[in-house]
């Protein structure tokens, strides 16, 4: 079994330092945002989300059978992400936005070039870099959710789930996933989706930097 | 080699690098070389920064003569160094990649194996801590010849509190210093300790009121320089006389990667909250994870007290910080 995801964290740490220490996602973790801010950053997040089993599926259809094992992975986990885009719309009707409003937002530049790149990316680059995307997403989940969720709760007097369902459910349900690409990523062996994997990594990292810097 | 060697942005060409995270000064008539530490604005062991530091280290030691006297400090305010990258941590953990938090506590303990052999390359090590450092912080300035501190400078080994302990090199080197029942005290309680606390355990070489550390760093070099020679020997003999392996090293990396991927989501949480309070830190807050730390301690207080479990030994539990103790 190969080492990649071990060079893939390494090779994509900077990234993940840049979106971890820029002011704005500081300031957020710490904290947390006023009512408004967070009211776009989950718009924002709902089209991330609504657009990620499309990513997925696009990827999936591209991939050749050598990479037969990343395909089944999208399969799984396109099961268990569908419907999640409906988390973040109650957690918007929660803190006061109603769904037209949800469906009616037009998404940011910065979400639109990251959706617009894992597409691209999937369907023109390498279908393996929808890795990436899937690795970024969930550290960003992951190790970032947790923290941010609490600080989302204190700042807005939020109380339980109320609000923070999705980001606070993908904050726990992301770490099982994690242990889950580390073992797909490590079936990846050859080089050009090796390096798709991490250009899309980078990617999402930086634009979803931007996606909270304009929030 | 002699310390005539052409120098580029104020540093000798030979060790001129251009560096993100590291800022580096350079005293000729001394062969003094400076590292400020800023990986801003969370002072940590990032990957990057501890690439950078090994960077630094293996252009002295392929120099030799060069540089006499390598000292490091923090040139962020109010924090030396807030040990691993907490954030790295909770993703490998998280990720179950035992092989990341192995390479992780290499890249480590090869930066403490080098300055562990120092003396034998020449160059004689100070480092001055002038804020808050935390479990690896203080880890990796245990290696260095001469430890000073100013006052109001904080330290403890707080990983217990998470389930987890210091990894790189904290048991071999605080043994060595202070003694094996402080190592296990320190290490077992998590607790924080104030400069002069660590002073009186020989911890810490020195203590200086807060804003004079610049110049103790020049006392130090200064007495050294004119006996240099001697002081390396003799220090060269002190690690011959006791010991420490690379293979101990790397036999402790490996516990404490096999121990981190048995850390559980409430052990996760607090290394989170810990991380969270570097950042409120880092954004400019009073409080940060010296703060948090004595939180946690004192929910642990709690918890035993309610629990009835306020025994000693090693069965007790993290209890308060120290600050009256010794």
């Amino acid at each position: 079994m190969s080492k990649f995801f071990a060079d893939l964290v390494i090779r994509t740490d900077e990234a993940r330092r840049a979106f971890e220490t820029h002011p704005v996602v500081l300031d957020a973790v710490a904290r947390g945002l006023p009512l408004q801010r967070y009211r776009t950053l989950l718009l924002e997040l709902y089209h991330v989300v609504w657009h990620f089993n499309p990513v997925s599926a696009a990827a999936a259809s591209r991939l050749s059978d050598r990479h037969k094992q990343v395909r089944y992975f999208l399969y799984e986990h396109m099961q268990e992400e569908s419907g999640h885009e409906e988390w973040v719309r109650n957690d918007l009707e929660a803190v006061g936005v109603p769904a037209s409003d949800t469906e009616g937002h037009k998404p940011s530049a910065f979400t639109q070039a990251l959706v617009g790149y894992n597409y691209w990316a999937a369907e023109r680059s390498h279908p393996c870099s929808v890795l990436g995307m899937l690795y970024t997403l969930e550290v960003i989940a992951s190790v970032y959710g947790g923290p941010f969720a609490s600080a989302i709760k204190e700042s807005l007097l939020l109380e339980g789930e109320r609000g923070v369902s999705f980001i606070n459910s993908h904050a726990t349900m992301d770490a099982e996933h994690m242990a889950d690409l580390r073992r797909i990523l490590a079936t990846v062996e050859d080089r050009d989706a090796q390096d798709a994997i991490v250009d899309a990594a980078l990617l999402n990292f930086h634009h979803f930097t931007h996606i909270i810097e304009q929030v | 080699m002699t310390t005539d060697a052409p120098v580029r942005n104020g540093v000798p060409a030979l060790l001129a690098r251009p560096y993100k995270y590291l800022r580096l000064e350079w005293t000729a008539e001394l062969g003094m070389l400076r590292v400020r530490t800023c990986v801003k604005p969370i002072q940590c062991y990032s990957l990057a920064g501890l690439a950078e530091m090994q960077r630094v280290l293996d252009d002295i030691a392929a120099n030799p003569g060069l540089v006499r006297h390598l000292v490091l400090s923090s040139d962020v305010t109010g924090v030396f160094n807030f040990g691993g990258d907490l954030a790295l941590f909770v993703l490998l953990v998280r990720a179950q990649d035992i092989d990341s938090l192995k390479m992780y506590g290499r890249r480590c303990i090869d930066l403490v194996w080098w300055l562990e052999h120092a003396a034998l390359r020449g160059v004689h090590t100070t480092v001055l801590v002038q804020g808050d450092t935390l479990g690896g912080g203080l880890e990796s300035v245990l290696p260095f010849h001469k430890v000073i501190f100013e006052r109001s400078a904080q330290a403890g080994f707080p990983e217990v509190l998470f389930n987890l302990f210091p990894g790189m090199g904290a048991w071999p080197l605080t043994i060595r210093k202070a003694g094996f029942a402080v190592a296990k005290d320190m290490i077992l309680s998590g607790r924080l300790y104030t400069a002069d606390q660590l002073l009186r355990r020989s911890l810490v070489d020195a203590v200086v009121d807060d804003g004079t550390g610049e110049e103790a760093i020049l006392e130090v070099v200064r007495s050294v320089e004119p006996r240099l020679r001697g002081t390396l020997a003799a220090l060269n003999a002190q690690r011959i006389a006791a010991p420490v392996s690379y293979e101990s090293l790397l036999a402790v990396v490996e516990s404490w990667a096999e121990t981190a991927l048995t850390l559980t989501t409430r052990d996760l949480k607090l290394m989170e909250r810990l991380a969270r309070a570097q950042v409120r830190k880092a954004g400019g807050a009073e409080e940060g994870a010296v703060e948090e730390i004595k939180r946690i301690e004192l929910d642990t207080a709690w918890g035993e007290l309610r629990s009835g479990n306020t025994g000693f030994g090693e069965e007790r539990g993290t209890g308060l910080t120290a600050w009256g103790a010794l």
